[in-house]
């Protein structure tokens, strides 16, 4: 039987022998050949290794299947002229670089590196400052973005590019990559059955994520710190938001998740911190919003009246000034096994649950979402007085909205 | 003391006048809101804004957020004393968008995904459909296309 497999093994050997053969390895050394040149002479599946060095290139087209590879991170700089990396071909690999000062057009968007209608593509281990649009991924399928490193130059200039940006894509993986200085951090529009992990969007100007009309997304294990608003997840549907933190997204038209027309999510195990208004949701429905800690955020959640069939449950709520308001009297979502901070009923039967239901809006709440101003009279006697009127008799707050199943005690997610 | 009398109410009607002419306000770039869709208005190529008689001031970060606005808020545009855009042409500059082209090419995205791009300039608007393909139309038709 040995023998056997020997004799497969050996015909297998030299069948493909010839494509190990023909795939060949170029060499490109800073002044002696441009990338360009390289690509150019390259057969199908060859490899390209690129030494080390400054080269001043730009609008290099991969127009075939080649693995590109950075020794030691050379550096390919546009001088603002245009865009730096276009890949036309299936199949490209492309890592190891630090692609750099890509030039500004009102009526292009130029990128770092940009991707065309192509699949099968690996995006890994580069390093893009001043590029404008950083990643640009148009009508990609099956495609990695990995390990890459973006830094844009926006603060307050807002004619600034998405540093990962994806357009009509499908069964994308992004993954690892770190972002900030640009508009959105990671922009999706038209993406199906596309996943975005541990990657860390931080200091963008607009938003750290940015789902438009995408359906079937998945990202969990994200950081956002620190941007215009963290996530907003915009007019679509069955998206699954896991494990992600919400930091530090101040001011007065920011969030650390906007929701806006959005149905069947999932969004369990996220932590909110600090932000003005941590969850921010119009035209949600049939979200389940469970597993969560919101800590010392000015509104802890304002969900709009236009919200419908949302389950909030299992969540802690620690140290916000308001829990949660809405624009509406009525209540069309269920709240129940919360852990309130500003819960002050007792539990006499011991079974960790408070004996009376907690009701999280404030009238207080209510009448800020109708008059902003009114929010310098917080912290007076007088609306302290008027808010245990109205825990004690419900009239302008909804009836409905109330937690019978608050716990005592806050619950504990490892 | 007769012309004081005169004087005082000429003024007096001209403040009023000039108070009452609704005006628009210039975006601030991303700071401030769509009203329609609460984006932040970042790309001054697709900015918009409405004034209403009252002299109440909307802005949009797309034209379509201003159509679908138009459509939905306001049953007919008498309500409204102004209807601006920006434009490709001249980014972060507003015209009268009654008398901008609007260029929809598929592949021209816009930033509310209805590829609807605004331009001053009518030659302009014919060269980048020439380049990229797709119809210009007139705010009315776009209104009458594009509002659900």
């Amino acid at each position: 039987m040995g023998i056997k497999y020997i004799k497969t093994t050996l015909i297998l050997f030299f069948v493909y022998m010839p494509f190990w053969l023909t795939a060949g390895l170029l060499k490109v050394n800073p002044g002696e050949f441009s990338i360009r040149e390289a690509i150019k002479i390259a057969q199908p599946h060859d490899t390209i290794q690129v030494a080390s060095g400054t080269y001043l290139e730009h609008d290099i087209i991969v127009d075939k299947p080649l693995v590109i590879i950075g020794i030691d991170r050379p550096v390919i700089d546009g001088e603002h002229k245009a865009e730096i990396i276009i890949i036309a071909s299936d199949s490209v690999t492309f890592s190891g670089f630090q692609i750099q000062n890509v030039g500004f057009s009102f009526t292009k968007d130029w990128a770092g590196i940009k991707l065309d209608r192509v699949d099968y593509c690996t995006i890994e281990n580069n390093r893009l400052i001043d590029t404008y649009f950083g990643i640009y991924l148009k009508k990609v399928k099956h495609t990695i973005v990995k390990n890459n490193i973006m830094e844009g130059i926006a603060k307050n200039e807002v004619n600034s590019g998405n540093g990962i940006h994806l357009w009509y894509c499908e069964d994308i993986l992004i993954e690892g990559n770190k972002i900030s200085g640009h508009r959105d951090g990671i922009y999706f529009e038209f993406v199906e059955e596309s996943k975005i992990l541990n990657n860390v969007s931080e200091g963008n100007i607009r938003y750290g994520l940015h789902f438009m009309f995408s359906n079937h997304d998945d990202y969990i294990g994200n950081t956002f710190k620190n941007n215009g608003t963290g996530v907003a997840v915009m007019f679509s549907n069955f998206i699954i938001m896991k494990d992600n933190k919400f930091i530090d997204n101040w001011g007065t038209s920011n969030y650390g998740l906007l929701l806006k027309e959005i149905y069947d999510g999932e969004l369990s195990g996220n932590v909110f911190k600090s932000n003005t208004t941590a969850i921010f949701a119009d035209g949600t429905n049939r979200i389940r919003i469970t597993h969560n800690n919101f800590i010392s955020n000015g509104w802890a959640m304002n969900i709009f009246g236009s919200c419908m069939d949302n389950e909030i449950a299992f969540n802690n709520f620690i140290s916000n000034t308001f829990d949660l308001t809405t624009n509406s009297s009525r209540n069309h979502n269920s709240y129940h096994d919360n852990y309130w901070d500003n819960y002050t009923g007792y539990d006499l039967d011991r079974d960790g649950i408070g004996d009376v239901p907690y009701r999280p809006v404030r009238l207080f709440s209510f009448v800020i979402s109708k008059v902003p101003e009114s929010i310098i009279l917080l912290r007076s006697f007088f609306i302290d007085m008027i808010n245990i009127a109205e825990k004690v008799a419900p009239v302008l707050t909804p009836q409905s909205l109330l937690d019978d199943r608050p716990k005592m005690k806050m619950l504990r997610y490892d | 003391m007769k012309k004081t009398g005169i004087v005082s109410l000429f003024f007096g009607l001209v403040l009023i006048v000039s108070s009452c002419k609704p005006e628009g306000k210039p975006i601030d770039y991303g700071h401030d809101k769509c009203d329609y869709c609460m984006m932040t208005i970042v790309d001054q190529r697709f900015g918009c804004e409405v004034v209403t008689k009252k002299g109440k001031v909307y802005k949009f970060d797309a034209v379509e957020c201003m159509v679908n606005y138009v459509s939905e808020k306001v049953e007919d545009e008498n309500g409204l004393a102004l209807l601006f855009t920006n434009t490709h042409d001249h980014p972060g500059k507003f015209i009268d968008a009654h008398s901008a082209q609007y260029l929809v090419s598929k592949n021209m995205p816009s930033p509310m995904g209805m590829y609807i791009n605004p331009f001053g300039d009518a030659a302009e608007a014919q060269k980048m459909q020439q380049q990229n393909g797709g119809e210009i139309f007139s705010w009315d038709e776009l209104r009458a296309k594009f509002a659900n």
